[in-house]
């Protein structure tokens, strides 16, 4: 509990990046989002999940098309852009980097 | 005589609400409005959020089911969760810890709507010693003095709630509710 209270900045620093990763991965609606970080230490809600989507549509790194769902109303289909593929990228490179020198230090 | 369900459109989906369910749907809809102040997409997110109510509330209702209850909504709104805008968790906690040299009521441990703590934190006195003060003026000014707490009650903004914080008893849970309510509506009024 310590440990997980210690790392909440992080955690939910690192949200953004997660979000990209799984919007990288294919065309997803925001449930299928939710299901994938659900049970994870990354488990999040609509609440929070939208407003993210919003500014990363802003700095244009995700966008949306609607699609037809037999369901109920069309669904907001959300995928990366150029520069948000870009982005994952360096982010995901970062990361190792970051994960490097956390192993290596002590040593 | 009583209005038994209310017609909402969500965002491209049309539901019956019962009453509480309703006004207890407008209340989300009035705090995630507000948290989203400022934000560019405020409108489009609040649409998103309409359409996840009406998902959510379909899916838990049964197939002859024909109104939303708050059996349906309470979990629904649950599962949705509070908006919370990115970047701001880290700029409210970092403010939650400067002691706030504003005055705003304080909904936990109030009596009736936290006027007297907020009263109390801001000049620093005994919540108690000040709560005595106040009965004494309600009595002595033969009740002008309710009128006054009203007065702060509604134009006092209110303290942001400490996550994990002691909970708040039933009359100020509904005095926030129904002041926030009602700036909400006015905001709403006024543009």
């Amino acid at each position: 509990m310590v440990v997980e209270s210690k790392l909440a900045p992080i955690r939910k620093g690192l949200l953004e990046f997660l979000v990209l990763k799984i919007v990288g991965s294919r065309s997803v609606y925001v449930p299928d989002i939710l299901r994938r970080l659900a049970g994870t230490e990354f488990a999040t809600q609509e609440g929070t999940l939208y407003p993210l989507l919003s500014k990363l549509r802003r700095e244009n790194l995700v966008l949306y098309e609607w699609q037809e769902s037999d369901v109920g109303p069309p669904r907001k289909y959300y995928r990366l852009t150029e520069a948000g593929q870009a982005q994952l990228t360096a982010l995901d490179e970062y990361w190792s980097r970051i994960n490097r020198t956390i192993a290596d230090m002590g040593h | 005589m009583q209005r038994i369900s209310v017609t909402v459109s969500l965002n491209g989906s049309t539901l019956q609400f019962q009453e509480q369910a309703y006004r207890r749907l407008e209340l989300y809809m009035a705090e995630a409005s507000r948290a989203l102040e400022g934000d560019p997409d405020q409108q489009e997110i609040l649409g998103d959020l309409e359409r996840a109510v009406a998902d959510q509330c379909t899916r838990r209702m049964s197939p002859q089911q024909a109104v939303v209850t708050l059996a349906e909504l309470e979990p629904a709104l649950d599962e949705i969760g509070p908006v919370q805008v990115p970047g701001a968790a880290a700029a409210a906690a970092q403010t939650m810890r400067e002691p706030t040299r504003t005055l705003q009521q304080v909904s936990e441990g109030a009596v009736i709507s936290g006027v007297c703590q907020g009263l109390a934190r801001y000049f620093g006195l005994d919540v108690t010693l000040l709560r005595i003060f106040a009965v004494l003026l309600v009595l002595l000014s033969g009740g002008g003095m309710i009128l006054v707490y009203l007065a702060l009650m509604l134009l006092l903004p209110y303290a942001p709630l400490e996550p994990g914080g002691q909970p708040i008893r039933r009359i100020p849970a509904k005095c926030r509710e129904w002041v926030e309510l009602l700036r909400a509506k006015l905001n709403l009024a006024t543009g």
